[in-house]
């Protein structure tokens, strides 16, 4: 996937980001693992206009030292929506990424439209988690490991990415005050989870689900932690139908046209 | 060791002649089944009172095998009929059916019930995949995702999508939920060691019927109990049922006459074209995982089929006898496969319905005392 990377001056540093595709503009955070191109941002591309930043911190970039918390990252990418996409667009998070895609739709409900959030991290109270052992993190993270394209990314940066969230987290696996707040997000937002995830345990996107006053909540069947990878038809469709249909997601159109009058 | 009294409902008007499966409907006549049901209904009712602790029934299509297209609707006849038995569905095949459909119709018998089902969630037999116009092939991987998913349908407490290989739902939020909590014990049929593996795998009961010899059975057994305790939990006694055709009767010499023209029924006139249509899926379709599997299956129905009464009750898959020779029977069997559970498959072909119901009385009065303590 041909995307081009750019950087932006930002009121804490620079940031780096890459845009593809063509159309509505969408905003991917991603996972504490860092950007990972799958057939999911592909298949979203051919139908928007794709917007992945960086996070200081991760992928080799420098991190911001003004910025220690989550809600200070979500107003930092707040900035960054005014300054690249310039108006409200929708926004896609994964683990990481979608607890922050959580803060940034609270701190800047403004600038935040539909939301997507795939095994959002930060709502569990439980057991879960990323384990240390890479072997049990393979398996955490992935149903099908053999569907995973080849990471080129360096060793040093693959480690220093699995630091990086604590600087913003400090280690938290409920954010209780995020958890306090989430229930005034009046958002259409849908929550994809694996059904086979240890790491975001079903208990957490419950909780979430119990608390957001306009979600949604689909389980896809046969992906683990890393549902992008595991199951990526599944997700697109899913995704692509919520963001494209809002609501009407749920109907199933069959082969007759939509009315849309 | 807990009794389970299983009908299969067999129309029994037929002349004794084999046919091909489908069975053409022109033969049935709806005044027959409307006496059959009540019958039928009638004597799984008077199981509690001969001491039953589950009643249990099934789900066929397209024969006079059974006349249960759906099991839930006799669950339903016996919610208000009974009021401590068990009501085991024994049970809804979910491959071929909506899993939502069944998990909220699980959840209404078990509500209507007070919380006495017995959910059995059966992948079903080779033939049943051409009724409902299912890839046999995809059997496994369908039960796999449909138990997962009226499991969710029954514990989820909010509404919730499911994007799957085979089912796709965007909104499943069902009412009723179920009485029981967190939902009805599962039940699963293990005459393979790989369903064996499964059943252990969703801590469901497993259920072995019809079975070809008791090594056989103690080996999936030992797979079942094995793969359970791999998962981290002990299996009890009554997880593990096995069932039997069963015929009591005052003396050894009328059960065995009475079984046997049963059988011949059974055999020639219910299994005939089924055995047809088993093997025409079988052959043609991955409904088995392997070459190994499909041999198994096959030597299980050929070894059924070729076992005279004799040899069938001396490898010990056939109840039949006196009440004496059937308690002897059925702690000689407990004694081989330590199951916590007893499945008596009653209505056996045509036997009699008042065959069918001195051997009930019997069971309760000179069986059941007996082996109530296995």
């Amino acid at each position: 996937m041909q995307a081009k990377e750019h950087s932006i001056a930002l009121s804490t540093g620079e940031l780096t980001c890459y845009v593809t595709g063509e159309g509505r503009p969408l905003l991917h955070l991603h996972p504490a693992g860092g950007v990972r191109w799958t057939r999911v941002l592909e298949g979203l591309a051919a139908s928007h206009q794709l917007h992945v930043p960086v996070m200081p911190g991760f992928d080799g970039r420098p991190a911001h030292p003004q910025l220690a918390s989550m809600s200070s990252l979500a107003k930092l990418v707040g900035e960054f929506i005014d300054k690249a996409i310039g108006g409200p667009c929708d926004v896609i998070g994964h683990s990481f990424g979608g607890w922050l895609a959580c803060w940034l739709a609270l701190e800047r409900p403004d600038l935040v439209d539909h939301l997507v959030l795939e095994s959002p991290a930060g709502f569990r109270r439980g057991a879960g988690g990323l384990p240390a052992d890479p072997q049990a993190l393979n398996r955490a993270l992935f149903a099908h490991p053999e569907k995973m394209p080849p990471s080129h990314k360096p060793v040093e940066i693959e480690a220093a990415n699995r630091q990086a969230p604590a600087r913003y987290h400090q280690g938290k696996a409920a954010d209780e005050e995020l958890i306090a707040k989430i229930g005034g997000l009046d958002k259409m937002t849908l929550i994809v989870q694996g059904t086979a995830d240890p790491v975001v345990p079903k208990e957490a996107v419950q909780l979430l689900k119990s608390l957001l006053p306009r979600a949604y909540l689909v389980y896809v069947w046969d992906a683990a932690h890393g549902l992008e990878v595991d199951q990526p038809e599944r997700t697109l469709a899913v995704v692509n139908d919520f963001l494209t249909q809002s609501e009407a997601f749920v109907v199933n159109w069959g082969t007759l046209a939509r009315d849309t009058g | 060791m807990k009794f389970s009294f299983f009908h299969l409902m067999p129309y029994t008007h037929l002349e004794n002649q084999a046919h091909e499966w489908p069975f053409p409907n022109r033969y049935f006549d709806p005044e027959k089944a409307r006496q059959h049901y009540e019958s039928y209904v009638d004597s799984m009712a008077h199981a509690e009172d001969c001491g039953f602790d589950w009643v249990g029934c099934n789900e066929h299509h397209y024969s006079p095998y059974g006349l249960m297209a759906n099991c839930n609707l006799i669950g339903g006849a016996l919610a208000y009929r009974t009021r401590r038995a068990r009501i085991a569905m024994i049970g809804n095949l979910v491959p071929l059916n909506n899993p939502i459909r069944v998990a909220e119709e699980y959840a209404m018998l078990d509500c209507m019930t007070g919380g006495r089902l017995i959910a059995g969630l059966m992948r079903g037999i080779p033939h049943e995949y051409i009724a409902y116009n299912i890839p046999p092939s995809e059997s496994w991987d369908r039960q796999r995702e449909a138990v997962q998913l009226i499991i969710k349908a029954w514990t989820e407490p909010e509404p919730f999508g499911w994007e799957g290989k085979h089912f796709q739902f965007r909104q499943v939020s069902i009412w009723p939920r179920p009485y029981q909590k967190p939902h009805p014990p599962l039940l699963i049929s293990a005459s393979t060691p790989d369903s064996a593996r499964f059943a252990a795998e969703m801590k469901a009961t497993m259920g072995m019927v019809l079975l070809a010899d008791l090594p056989s059975a103690k080996e999936c057994i030992e797979v079942y109990k094995s793969t359970a305790r791999a998962c981290g939990w002990e299996p009890a006694a009554e997880n593990v049922l096995i069932g039997m055709h069963t015929c009591i009767a005052e003396t050894d010499e009328e059960a065995r006459s009475e079984m046997q023209r049963a059988r011949d029924y059974f055999n020639g006139v219910l299994m005939d074209g089924i055995r047809t249509a088993q093997r025409t899926v079988l052959q043609k379709s991955r409904y088995h995982q392997d070459a190994a599997s499909r041999q198994r299956w096959e030597n299980r129905l050929a070894s059924r089929r070729e076992a005279t009464l004799e040899e069938a009750i001396e490898r010990g898959t056939i109840l039949c006898g006196s009440p004496e020779t059937v308690v002897q029977q059925i702690k000689r069997i407990h004694g081989e496969l330590g199951h916590g559970v007893f499945n008596f498959t009653v209505k056996v072909g045509n036997l009699p319905d008042e065959v069918v119901r001195k051997g009930m009385e019997l069971f309760r009065d000179r069986v059941l005392p007996h082996v109530r303590d296995l």
